[in-house]
């Protein structure tokens, strides 16, 4: 199970914003921190706390929304939604090929080669589920969203 | 999936504390608004509603567990009961977290086999996918069946209640 980032060295009795801003901080480094690893595609944790570190970001910026202008903090965070979108694609076909795959030793042989070529038409859809992914990377690391994320976030 | 509500009444200026108070609650509230839907077997996009209500809760619960047992206004052994305290509750929320989860996973890999099934060439279930559907069904229906009645034990004890008057205070 991934567990949540540390955020330690706040004190609740910070406002609210100042509190935000170094949690939003803190899970994005988190986020980012699983990039290359997804990218790589070699192993599938990668994905999955990449994933997962996503969806807290989102929860701590909903909850935070009102400590940010509006506008900007919009753009922001449709761009973490779509994050979260891209690698869920990706990752929901991890966890039904690895399913699948358990699934086989319970089966009879006889039985097995269906389930042999269901695993080899998601191991398709999983291959062009990852372009959409290393598509939105390239586009993150050409637009500098990481710069104008954190400029964003420690700054306004 | 349902969008998250827009949280209210959030005041940036004030303590991460004060704020916590604010914020719980609604998360708790957003979490039963799909209570009365729970019951009927055919609203599954309900309960997959209720599944992401609590996933927000969870991760909420996680950025505000430092705002809940840090010593200050309290005794230090008040904060350590109130630590005590929300991890019991994180637990039960983890909990319905993970068997939601199990029940989604069920689904989407019914769905996944039927899908195959129909386009399969042949049109006709294969003996190894027909058996990988009957597990799944029957695996699925007895987890709904574990989570409506961890749910009832849940509403006997007044989860909900607890969970307002401890994010609350």
């Amino acid at each position: 199970m991934v567990t949540a980032p540390k955020i330690d060295g706040i004190s609740p009795d910070e406002t609210l914003e100042a509190c935000a801003r170094q949690i939003i901080v803190n899970y994005f480094h988190q986020m980012m921190s699983y990039k290359e690893g997804a990218k790589a595609g070699s192993d599938i944790k990668f994905v999955h706390e990449m994933r997962v570190t996503s969806r807290r970001l989102r929860a701590a910026m909903d909850n935070f929304a009102a400590c940010f202008p509006e506008k900007s903090f919009k753009k922001h965070y449709k761009k973490i939604k779509l994050i979260t979108q891209t690698m869920g694609a990706v990752r929901d076909l991890d966890v039904l090929i690895a399913r699948f795959e358990n699934e086989l030793s319970t089966l009879p042989k006889t039985e097995q080669s269906d389930i042999r070529k269901l695993i080899e038409h998601l191991k398709q859809e999983h291959e062009a589920a990852r372009k959409p992914m290393l598509k939105l990377f390239a586009e993150l690391e050409e637009t500098g969203f990481e710069k104008k994320f954190l400029t964003f976030f420690n700054t306004n | 999936m349902a969008k998250a509500r827009k949280i209210t009444g959030v005041m940036p200026q004030d303590s991460y504390r004060e704020n916590a108070r604010i914020v719980l609650p609604q998360q708790v509230e957003e979490v039963y608004t799909w209570e009365p839907f729970i019951w009927d077997v055919a609203r599954r996009e309900e309960l997959h509603n209720m599944r992401i209500s609590i996933k927000r809760l969870r991760y909420t619960m996680e950025l505000f567990r430092f705002a809940y047992g840090a010593p200050k206004m309290h005794s230090k052994e008040t904060a350590v009961a109130d630590n005590e305290r929300f991890t019991e509750f994180l637990k039960v929320i983890v909990d319905l977290q993970e068997i939601l989860g199990d029940i989604h996973d069920g689904d989407v890999v019914l769905e996944v086999l039927a899908d195959y099934e129909t386009r399969s060439e042949q049109r006709t279930t294969t003996s190894g996918i027909a058996k990988l559907i009957t597990q799944t069904r029957e695996t699925r229906n007895t987890d709904y069946k574990t989570f409506l009645e961890k749910w009832e034990q849940l509403s006997v004890a007044n989860f909900k209640q607890q969970l307002l008057s401890f994010f609350g205070s």
